[in-house]
């Protein structure tokens, strides 16, 4: 995939990583390089397990990158080899010009003191520790002082609707609140990477709802660059600005996630959008028309290119003969014919030849 | 006649079992004797008769074969004979143990009653924060200092007292390391089920011929080598049972080895461990009583007077003693060992 030039800086590049578990992972590497073996005739073949393959991703400074892939897929495995939690077996990962897989023991330390954080699945906090105590974990780690360290965490757990709760032990909050408690450590932190596994896939899906507004909220503030894993195409969708999706340890396609449901380039991922409400996800900008010129067209009123069809919808009334005046800002970028709109709304089919090159 | 003497012969060794004949001419048997007395010959044996090929039967039929008496011989000869060496190094080694169980024991006789109790009362009532169990602590040491058992409770108490804490200042570090290298549990815990399994009076065997019957040392390493398995194996299990997500946590923010040992590692692991303890002190317990057959000072000392003056009432008084003992310790450390599980349940 080609870079646009319009985008922001690779923070993270993840360039050809291979990882496989086993007894010799380096000559069961040669067999799946030199041979093409896939997961299962390696598994069967050598007994070894192929975790990622080939992987090759660009995480771009201040945007949420989203890796979705159902259980198996490697996803947990990929992200835990950023911060070097699994060593790969080949590849490399490229962080401010320089291969995280290179680093002595301190380096390492030194990155995930200060420019990598992390939030859990399974919140992952100290249960012998107060809420504020944990949140500054990353602080206190780093050898700052305590009067320090305390009301910095404060601030941020305030910052994530904690207020009050510093002094609390963790078994006394929900799981939401918990969770709030990973996502204080990590802003605590400061550091400019969040890497984000399952991190709401525990909790129940109200509670998920407010959690992926308060990261849309909190990331529109702050611009961090953040990785963030899912099983669930519906978060993954709302959170991506690029969205990749994995499947057998290997990547099936990497995308806009509005390109993805519009143009899915495997009978995988139909599967996967089937499901999706489209006009939800799907925003004017992807689906107007990119003339400014209305003509004759009557227009019934003025949307944002960011607005979801769902959005536009519901101010037509149905209406399906209406057209929509596009703007950014107070720029005018386009029109929307509501026609256009239902169209956009059909499930898109597989292409014959899945392998889409681009 | 003996039964596998044709075997020596048909290996053609019947010289060499000769010349060993009047080298090695063990005890005579009670049935040799019974056989020579009676005059008759011993019938030939039937195959319904036929004896184990042991070390005494091959003896029979070949003189200058060993019998099984020469091997538990060699090995009582085998460790006289490296007990010198042994002694000279173990001996200064060892020394401190003595300093300290004589140093407690004095201390425990020294102080008077009136300033003793209540310093156990406030450590009970600091260690379980129970008021009723420092009332129940209470009325059992007033108990035994009324009926004259106070100063053998004491010496028990100051015995156990220094040997679990040597207990939980060697064990504790042996069980993380234990926990970090699954090579290490793998050595050490063959010698852990040993030292559990092996009967208590067996440890004092070698130990007797090591050092002096009269140094505290003697029982105070009989008592640490039995009752410090619990707290080795209960650390080694708590830090492998912690939450693996918590120290991936700990790992992706940064924390060295150390770090996760301290902040992470040892607090969650702390409810097992503190189990390990309780067990610990109980083994400590039973075993000063065995231990008074090598001059363990305490309650035990009555138990073993009992036993062997027949003083019945001597016997089963101080054995109670030891009862009541056993549940103000265990107590008192299952009450701290609750609130520490307490302060951490998720």
């Amino acid at each position: 995939m080609s870079a646009r030039t319009d985008e922001p800086e690779t923070k993270i590049g993840i360039r050809n990583l291979y990882k496989i578990f086993g007894p010799d992972p380096q000559r069961a590497l040669k067999a799946v390089k030199d041979d093409g073996l896939g997961k299962p005739e390696l598994l069967e073949q050598t007994g070894h397990v192929l975790g990622l393959q080939d992987i090759n991703v660009d995480v771009k400074a201040g945007g949420i990158t989203v890796i979705m892939g159902l259980s198996g897929s490697g996803k947990s495995t990929l992200i835990r080899h950023v911060n070097r939690l699994i060593d790969p077996t080949a590849g490399e990962i490229i962080y401010n010009g320089s291969d995280i897989l290179r680093c002595g023991a301190e380096e390492l330390r030194k990155i995930r003191r200060e420019q990598m954080s992390m939030v859990f699945q399974k919140f992952a906090l100290l249960p012998h520790r107060t809420v504020a105590e944990n949140a500054a974990m990353a602080l206190e780690v780093r050898g700052i002082a305590r009067s320090e360290y305390i009301p910095e965490a404060e601030k941020w757990l305030d910052r994530v609707g904690l207020h009050g709760y510093g002094e609390s032990y963790p078994h006394q909050l929900s799981g939401g609140m918990q969770q709030r408690v990973g996502i204080a450590r990590a802003l605590t932190s400061n550091a400019e990477i969040m890497l984000m596994d399952e991190a709401y896939s525990a909790l129940d899906p109200l509670i998920r709802t407010d959690m992926q507004d308060l990261l849309l909220e909190l990331q529109k503030e702050l611009q961090k660059t953040i990785l963030f894993i899912t099983h669930d195409l519906d978060e993954a969708l709302k959170l991506a600005d690029h969205l990749v999706i994995l499947k057998d340890g290997a990547i099936v396609q990497q995308d806009e996630p509005q390109t993805i449901l519009l143009e899915p380039s495997d009978p995988y991922i139909v599967d996967f959008v089937s499901d999706i409400n489209r006009a939800r996800v799907l925003r004017v900008r992807t689906v107007m028309d990119r003339s400014t010129d209305t003509g004759d067209m009557s227009i019934a009123g003025e949307i944002d290119q960011e607005d979801n069809l769902e959005s536009v919808i519901a101010m037509a009334e149905g209406d399906t003969r209406k057209t929509y005046l596009v703007k950014d800002g107070d720029r005018k970028v386009g029109v929307l014919r509501m026609e256009t709109l239902i169209k956009s709304l059909v499930p898109t089919e597989a292409s014959d030849d899945g392998d889409r090159v681009r | 006649m003996a039964t596998y003497e044709p075997v020596f012969s048909a290996l053609g060794l019947k010289e060499w079992c000769e010349s060993g004949a009047e080298s090695a001419s063990g005890p005579t048997s009670l049935a040799d004797l019974i056989a020579r007395n009676t005059g008759t010959d011993v019938p030939a044996p039937s195959i319904w008769e036929l004896p184990f090929p042991s070390m005494d039967q091959l003896h029979e039929a070949c003189p200058a074969f060993p019998q099984s008496r020469a091997l538990t011989k060699g090995i009582e000869n085998g460790f006289l004979d490296i007990k010198d060496g042994l002694s000279l190094v173990l001996d200064p080694l060892t020394q401190p143990l003595s300093w300290f169980l004589e140093g407690s024991l004095w201390v425990f006789e020294a102080i008077p009653w009136w300033i003793m109790i209540p310093v156990l009362l406030v450590i009970v009532m600091l260690v379980s924060r129970s008021r009723p169990l420092v009332v129940f602590v209470a009325v059992c040491l007033l108990g035994m200092a009324f009926i004259d058992y106070y100063s053998f409770a004491a010496q028990t108490l100051a015995v156990i007292f220094v040997c679990a804490l040597l207990c939980v200042v060697l064990g504790v570090p042996i069980g993380i390391a234990m926990s970090r290298s699954d090579r290490l549990q793998r050595a050490i815990i063959p010698v852990l089920d040993m030292l559990q399994t092996l009967p208590a009076f067996v440890y004092l065997i070698p130990l007797i011929f090591l050092f002096s019957v009269t140094e505290p040392k003697l029982y105070g390493i009989a008592i640490i080598l039995y009752a410090i398995v619990p707290v080795v194996r209960l650390t080694d299990l708590g830090i492998r049972l912690v939450d693996k997500d918590v120290i991936e946590a700990a790992d992706a923010f940064g924390m060295t080895d150390r770090q996760k040992l301290v902040k992470v590692q040892i607090p969650l692991a702390l409810p097992n461990i503190m189990a390990g303890v309780n067990q610990t002190i109980m083994m400590s317990l039973s075993m000063v009583v065995i231990a008074s057959l090598v001059s363990a000072p305490g309650l035990g000392v009555l138990v073993l007077r009992g036993i062997r003056n027949l003083e019945l009432g001597v016997g089963l008084v101080s054995g109670l003693g030891i009862v009541i003992l056993a549940v103000i310790l265990d107590r008192t450390t299952k009450l701290a060992l609750a609130r520490i599980n307490a302060g951490q349940n998720q």
